[in-house]
């Protein structure tokens, strides 16, 4: 068999142990090392290259921004950020027709300010609006869906682990890619609040409302925020204007995020080990991931597949927005069953050469971000798609009194606005590049 | 004993956190000594090898506790359907396997810290041993090793997990 041969069997043999449940780092290490044992022949090599592999991996400067955005998150729910955030969106709009789950909307975005991880802004706002929305008159299924939709845009608005990981492996600049997830990250948010305005509508017997606050409370209520603005700033400003690396841009926000919550009262023994036992799982699942797909894609390049298939993609003359689409409709079908950094980590080594190699009248550089924000999008969506999103069964373990087939419904309408939002950006990728152009 | 590698485990992650949470004021002491640079004050030398360093050791800290949470990230869709015997062997075969492969990278980190300390290669800057990272890893790794030893034997049934142990749902992204 050659290598290329090889390499075509070993993804449904790998999808196979991934779909009967063998964890996916694991899968993707066993396929790597049996695909490279095959190609050299022999084991020798490839087990002389575990000797540093390893160490080196789990050591990347690059990939320590990982576990230090994790940390941030950890800390950033424990401080009554999210209380504050929720508070202050609520003043502005919770008297509108729907406000309050806007305000779940905008809260969440603000969090995703200073959160990397979906599932984590989920959480944190849902314990926080869940009991808010109840109590205004919002039915079960507009809750839970709004802030599992929501939940999403931890990870659409920097900081944010899924870009940092996709940087890593097109080895292009985090900074760049930081500034360009935030207007499209903006635009979920308006999208969602737009999906939230358009229910109250059709069904406004679902939505209650709360009394408008004065002016002086509403601004109050914002002054209150003021941690929450200033270490997304100093993080995204500073790393961006290359004060600082990406890595001590998360270490500066993990101690901000530490000291407002020991300000807030958040942070004591029993809470600190809380946060770091957290933080310990999400880094040896991300980082299992990371070991798997290294040696994984080190045998998918021992075998020229990569180079290949972008060849003979390039060379069917394909239009090549039809290629694209037909790559984001793959992210999301598959999102419906597999977590966002492992196809993101399985994916991208095989389809970036491929996006590469076409012609979209677009420099390079542009091009690589341009296919990271769609690939982002795409794979977040994953995440509150029924029957397995993530987000959806957090939200739900949190209200059980909504039965989950009322949020599989009520969440339909926001994943319509990603697809909408996505093929936007699609049309129009200015809207994503014109901030790196000014 | 088995409860007592499980408590291993956790206090393990916990200094792995110590470890995170050190690099962390580490690295804001040094990019404050980078600002007041015009003071006399200056970066902490060769932060970018300790961050490597202690981010390196912590990870290899966390995976033990992770694996035996059941916090790596996996696919439920058909195995919720699938009827005991099914699901039983996926199980013991993930851990029987993650056991096989932890214990070739523990035996390659070994060979690897052997060779770092033979030809006596230092970090760049503090020149500090290569090999006493791997050390440190080498911890983390051999207490793996027992976690998944003892995961193994509880799944074969020839031991079984402290009372009132759970693991977490996907603890996901």
């Amino acid at each position: 068999m050659s290598s290329i041969e090889l390499a075509l069997w070993s993804f449904p043999i790998l999808l196979l142990l991934i779909f009967v449940r063998v964890p996916i780092g694991l899968s993707m290490l066993l396929v790597g090392l049996g695909g490279a044992w095959l190609v050299y022949g022999n084991f020798a090599p490839i087990l002389n290259q575990l000797k540093q592999v390893t160490y080196t991996t789990f050591s990347n400067y690059n990939l320590s921004v990982i576990p230090l955005f994790l940390l941030m998150g950890q800390f950033a729910a424990l401080g009554g950020l999210s209380q504050a955030l929720f508070k202050a969106a609520e003043a502005w709009i919770g008297h509108r027709k729907g406000g309050v789950a806007m305000a779940a909307v905008g809260a969440c975005a603000g969090f995703g300010a200073i959160c990397g991880s979906s599932l984590a802004t989920a959480a944190t706002m849902g314990q926080v609006a869940l009991p808010e929305l109840k109590r205004a008159g919002y039915a079960g299924g507009i809750s839970t869906a709004c802030l599992a939709a929501g939940g999403t845009l931890g990870i659409l608005i920097p900081p944010s682990v899924v870009l940092v990981i996709y940087a890593i492996l097109t080895e292009q600049n985090i900074a760049k890619l930081f500034l360009a997830a935030f207007v499209p990250g903006m635009l979920a948010a308006l999208g969602y609040m737009i999906v939230i305005a358009i229910y109250a509508r059709l069904r406004p017997q679902e939505m209650g409302a709360m009394a408008p606050l004065p002016m002086k409370e509403r601004w109050a209520a914002t002054v209150r925020t003021w941690p929450v603005i200033v270490i997304f700033l100093v993080v995204v400003g500073g790393i961006y204007a290359g004060i600082f690396t990406p890595t001590e841009g998360a270490a500066i926000g993990a101690a901000g995020t530490g000291i407002a919550a020991w300000a807030g009262g958040g942070l004591n023994r029993k809470t600190l080990v809380g946060a770091i036992m957290g933080t310990a799982i999400a880094t040896g699942m991300i980082f299992m991931i990371v070991l798997g797909a290294g040696l994984y894609n080190t045998f998918l390049a021992l075998s020229q597949l990569p180079q290949e298939a972008a060849t003979a993609v390039a060379s069917w003359g394909l239009s090549p927005i039809l290629v694209l689409v037909a790559i984001l409709v793959l992210y999301v079908i598959l999102g419906c069953f597999m977590d966002s950094l492992s196809m993101i980590l399985l994916t991208i080594p095989v389809f970036f050469p491929i996006i590469m190699a076409l012609d979209f009248g677009l420099p390079p550089e542009e091009l690589a971000i341009w296919f990271g924000i769609l690939v982002l999008i795409v794979v977040e969506v994953g995440l509150i798609t029924p029957p397995v999103g993530m987000n959806l069964f957090v939200i739900n373990s949190m209200a059980r009194d909504v039965p989950i087939t009322q949020t599989y419904l009520a969440i339909l309408p926001f994943v319509a606005s990603d697809f909408i939002r996505t093929a936007i950006l699609v049309a129009f990728p200015g809207i994503v590049l014109f901030v790196l152009r000014l | 004993m088995i409860a007592w590698i499980y408590r291993l485990a956790n206090w393990t992650a916990i200094v792995g956190g110590i470890v995170l949470v050190a690099v962390t004021v580490m690295v804001v002491t040094s990019v404050a000594g980078r600002a007041l640079l015009g003071f006399g004050l200056g970066p902490i030398p060769g932060d970018f090898e300790l961050v490597e360093v202690g981010i390196g050791i912590a990870i290899f800290f966390f995976l033990p506790w992770c694996y035996l949470r059941g916090g790596h990230a996996t696919v439920d869709l058909l195995y919720m359907h699938m009827p005991p015997w099914f699901k039983r062997t996926v199980d013991t075969f993930s851990d029987v396997a993650m056991l096989a492969v932890w214990l070739v990278l523990t035996w390659k980190l070994w060979e690897g810290m052997l060779e770092k300390k033979e030809y006596m290669e230092t970090t760049f800057i503090l020149q500090m041993p290569l090999w006493w990272a791997y050390a440190f890893c080498m911890v983390g790794a051999v207490i793996g090793c027992l976690g998944y030893v003892a995961k193994t034997l509880t799944r074969f049934g020839l031991a079984s997990e402290p009372a009132g142990w759970t693991v977490e749902a996907n603890a996901g992204h």
